[in-house]
């Protein structure tokens, strides 16, 4: 589904990632964990090119992301993003959060995004604010309201970049939750983040990053249990025993 | 005391000069918001040729005397054969030179709009076009209504630059009243009077209007 061959990029002289390979199946989970400045959130935005790469391949549903030949906005609309400040538009209501691209991009009827909308309303939990504006929500809500949207253009993949990290404690969970149901439902997903129980719970791969590198790739019990990377066990030590 | 009866008398040319202040300043202003939008969009786009070619058109007018670029309409395309009556040719100097400011203006409130709109835009599969349209501009138009009218009311009074070309407007119908009359003082001051009829209410608005958007989230 979505495949690194011998990837590096550069801003100019900074070197932010460094020849990655990886590869990500369809239905797979993969949680991106590192130090901040590891190029985590690089890579993951390189996947629906809102970063360019400077060599290498990337090959994401079948398509070479960095071909100038491609239609990149049609790659896009397979690709569902969640940020971390959510990024939703203050201007306009949930329900037109959501029902924007939809409506523009798969070109659907106002009743038929609506009802759309409506559907991933109830699944992450809140269609009782389908007439509210963001600002009126909390940051749990907005960002499930964000991740309702994208969903929304079914689409084949989902990235989550730090979904939880601009988040009160109290509603980092209720984002999680909506996470795991949608991995369980088996959602291609690739997602930046540091919450450690999430990652562990969830994830079919642990990615570990350290200055623009991928260190150590391992499904997660064997991660979490006897991380082989010197680096990464003094980044889980820190991290776990504080 | 100010002599009102130069006002009186002279009722019909002040008026006609009213009333093409207004005209050369409505005008103007309708043709700089478009040419401004293109300017700065120009500037924005994605493409190198035309942030370039908005870059220098911004640069130039900007730093150039504003009648200078009327006499350019008035006294230089003439020499190339393009003629234009003095009302125009000042419209279109007041439209030309304004255009970069408001252009300025558009595009700084275009970029105000957090980065990431335009990336959870793109993201989803709308076109640059569409994110604009649909996210970044609707955004963007409250940040930049309150410059917007403070360039509108500088407009106006720039607009008194057509009485150097004989442009038929309050200035110039001043001008002509100062010396039928040989009274400067009295003649002046009704002037700047009809231009405060039109720039106060506008102050007035451009503020009320920047207060209402400050509330609207």
């Amino acid at each position: 589904m979505i495949y690194f061959h011998q990837v590096n990029k550069y801003y100019g002289d900074f070197h932010v990632l460094k020849d990655i390979n990886l590869t990500i199946n369809q239905g797979e989970v993969v949680v991106i964990i590192g130090p901040s400045g590891s190029g985590k959130s690089t890579l993951v935005r390189c996947i629906n090119r809102l970063e360019t790469i400077s060599s290498g391949e990337l090959i994401v549903d079948g398509v070479k992301v960095n071909d100038k030949q491609i239609n990149i906005n049609e790659l896009r609309r397979n690709i569902g993003m969640v940020f971390q400040h959510f990024n939703l538009y203050p201007h306009m209501t949930v329900l037109q959060n959501i029902t924007l691209a939809p409506r523009k991009v798969l070109g659907m009827s106002e009743k038929e995004a609506n009802d759309i909308a409506m559907y991933y309303l109830e699944k992450v939990g809140i269609p009782d604010k389908a007439n509210a504006y963001p600002s009126a929500l909390s940051g749990g809500q907005q960002q499930r309201v964000a991740i309702a949207r994208g969903l929304a253009m079914k689409p084949k993949i989902m990235l989550f970049d730090e979904p939880t990290s601009a988040l009160d404690p109290e509603t980092i969970g209720e984002v999680l939750d909506v996470m795991k149901q949608l991995a369980k439902e088996g959602m291609t997903m690739v997602v930046v983040t540091h919450e450690m129980g999430f990652a562990r719970e969830v994830a079919d791969r642990i990615v570990f990053m350290d200055q623009g590198r991928i260190l150590e790739e391992a499904p997660p019990e064997e991660f979490f249990a006897a991380p082989k990377e010197e680096r990464a066990r003094v980044f889980l030590s820190r991290i776990l025993n504080h | 005391m100010l002599r009102f009866s130069i006002l009186v008398e002279h009722w019909d040319l002040y008026m006609q000069g009213f009333g093409h202040t207004i005209l050369a300043s409505v005008l103007a202003l309708i043709g700089s918001l478009a040419l401004g939008t293109i300017i700065a969009i120009f500037r924005i786009a994605p493409i190198r040729p035309l942030n370039w070619i908005g870059t220098a058109y911004v640069e130039f007018i900007r730093n150039i005397p504003l009648v200078l670029i009327v006499f350019v309409f008035f006294m230089g395309l003439p020499a190339i054969g393009i003629r234009f009556d003095s009302f125009t040719a000042g419209t279109l100097g007041l439209m030309v030179y304004t255009a970069a400011f408001i252009a300025e203006a558009i595009r700084s409130g275009i970029q105000a709009v957090p980065k990431g709109q335009m990336e959870a835009a793109r993201s989803s599969g709308l076109t640059y076009l569409q994110a604009m349209r649909y996210v970044i501009l609707p955004q963007a138009v409250k940040i930049v209504i309150p410059p917007l009218g403070n360039q509108f009311i500088n407009l106006v009074k720039n607009s008194s630059v057509l009485g150097v070309i004989a442009g038929l407007d309050l200035m110039y119908f001043g001008d002509l009243i100062s010396s039928k009359t040989f009274v400067t003082f009295d003649v002046y001051i009704f002037v700047a009077l009809f231009y405060l009829v039109l720039t106060i209410p506008l102050s007035l608005g451009v503020g009320y209007l920047e207060r209402r958007l400050l509330k609207a989230r």
